[in-house]
């Protein structure tokens, strides 16, 4: 006899479906992770730009290739001292718009993503709602199968994104010859806490958005809908 | 003695719109239906068999009119209120069975107690285990005939052991051999004190209840109960229905 899982929980059946429904968490997934990366992008270089004023040194460890190594994963890397107050100044103010862009962007990629998910499963919602699972009860289901999507896109576009994005950096400071060239991103701590905490952030308020409209009309209504 | 009925709706009328034509799902429909019944529900397809279920197991909120369970006005609950009616005191149980597709059976019977701290998971087997399934547990209802996903289904319904069963067109899908053990199931359940109430359209399954109700365009049209015991009751019907006692 198999052995059956002591409690049956809300992880259980988030990750039963998940497993279940694999082509559809994978879409989900990567269309989370490259949001979450474009959103990482963006505040790595906003964060390289707020910091400050750097030494020669730093910017030719980059050159010599030692950065990513996963002991100076986190190092700091910042700005050009060449670079005139003003133009750090219109950079950073450049920086910030495209961080609020990228951001609405990315909640609204989101949001489609999980309202999409919730709509396909309607009938499912309403099935759990005619069991006499309450609207909250629902709500939290969905939220943590959110969440969970959520945090494994962001670990995913991290671990994924942050070569891409120091090599961007060596590459742009080796050929020196745009805004960039000022601009090493940077992978402060401050970073991964602001990226957490935002693509989290957008997951959780999105899926709760989602699924609230639909968690809250009628399970009648819901079970008669088609899958 | 003047008995307290279980089940009460009083002139309760519940209307869609179709098309912008409004239909009568439930047209000033009144009637009561005793504990311990085991109560078939007949009548063509649009009779409103379905919503009248919706309205008993607080799953629906009628137009106007009263629907009284248990000594509990449904029409006066909120929707958290009606889930947690649902949850301890109604068991349901559909044609398409309705499960949960990503789950095993055994977990399909725990969703009722997801959030439960105590969640009795010997009784999830034991319950399959009298259904016939105990070989099936671990399997997903796509791997599951039509007549075993019914039974997981029943099961799930007794999980939180309601007084109260709502079976909508529970043999619609399946053989009538099955169907068969199926309705002797729900025999047993009812000789346990449970009230029944299943929408049929099959004679075999209205055979063996206590007592028919017959519906058309929304009201009752037919009522029959067995000598064993009278318990349906229809407006003016009910004196009746009760003096023949
Ligand atoms: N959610 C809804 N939206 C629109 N119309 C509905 C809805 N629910 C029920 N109806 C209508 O109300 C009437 C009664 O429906 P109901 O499902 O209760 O019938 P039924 O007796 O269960 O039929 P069947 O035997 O086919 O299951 C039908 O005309 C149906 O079209
Ligand atoms: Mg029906």
């Amino acid at each position: 006899m198999t052995e059956r899982p002591k409690t049956f929980t809300i992880a259980t059946y988030g990750l039963s479906h998940m497993r279940h429904n694999v082509m559809r968490t994978i879409t989900v997934l990567v269309t989370l992770m490259i949001t979450m990366g474009f959103l990482i992008l963006t505040l790595s270089l906003f964060f390289g730009l707020a910091s400050e004023f750097d030494t020669d040194s730093e910017r030719r460890s980059i050159l010599e290739g030692k950065v990513p190594t996963s002991t100076d994963l986190f190092r700091d890397l910042r700005i050009d001292r060449d670079m005139s107050e003003g133009s750090r100044q219109a950079l950073v103010e450049l920086l910030l718009f495209t961080t609020v862009l990228v951001c609405t962007v990315s909640f609204f990629i989101i949001y489609n993503t999980m309202a999409l998910s919730v709509r396909e499963r309607r009938r499912e919602i309403g099935i759990l709602r005619a069991l006499g699972l309450s609207s909250w009860e629902v709500t939290k289901l969905f939220l943590a199968e959110g969440g969970f999507i959520g945090l494994v896109s962001w670990i995913s576009a991290l671990f994924l994104g942050m070569p891409l994005i120091l090599n961007l950096s060596v590459y742009l400071l080796e050929r020196g010859d745009t805004a960039f060239f000022f601009v090493a991103p940077a992978i402060p701590p401050q970073l991964l806490v602001v990226s957490f905490l935002s693509c989290m952030g957008l997951c959780l308020v999105s899926t709760y958005l989602a699924a609230r409209t639909r968690i809250g009309s009628s399970p009648v209504k819901l079970m008669r809908s088609q899958e | 003695m003047p008995r307290e009925p279980f089940i009460l709706l009083e002139d309760v009328s519940k209307g869609y719109s179709v098309g912008g034509q409004p239909v009568h799902a439930l047209d000033h429909l009144t009637l009561s239906i005793d504990k311990g019944d085991m109560c078939a529900l007949m009548g063509p397809s649009g009779a409103g068999k379905t919503t009248l279920l919706n309205m008993i197991g607080g799953l629906d909120v009628p137009d106007s009119g009263k629907v009284m369970v248990g000594g509990l006005d449904l029409s006066r609950l909120n929707e958290m209120q009606r889930a947690s009616f649902r949850k301890r005191n109604v068991g349901f149980i559909f044609q398409f069975y309705n499960l949960i597709p990503s789950l095993t059976a055994y977990e399909n019977v725990l969703v009722p107690v997801m959030f439960e701290r105590d969640q009795r998971r010997s009784r999830a087997e034991e319950l399959l285990d009298r259904m016939g399934l105990s070989r099936r547990m671990d399997h997903r209802p796509s791997e599951l005939s039509g007549g075993e996903r019914q039974r997981v289904a029943i099961a799930r319904a007794l999980m939180n052991d309601p007084p109260l069963i709502l079976a909508d067109e529970p043999t619609g899908n399946i053989d009538s051999e099955t169907a068969r053990e199926i309705v002797s199931l729900f025999r047993q359940l009812n000789d346990e004190g449970k009230t029944l109430i299943m929408a049929t359209h099959d004679r075999m399954m209205a055979g063996k209840a206590r007592s028919m109700l017959r519906m058309r365009d929304g009201r009752i049209s037919g009522i029959k109960a067995s000598p064993r015991s009278s318990t349906v009751h229809l407006g003016s019907a009910q004196y009746q229905t009760q003096a023949r006692e």
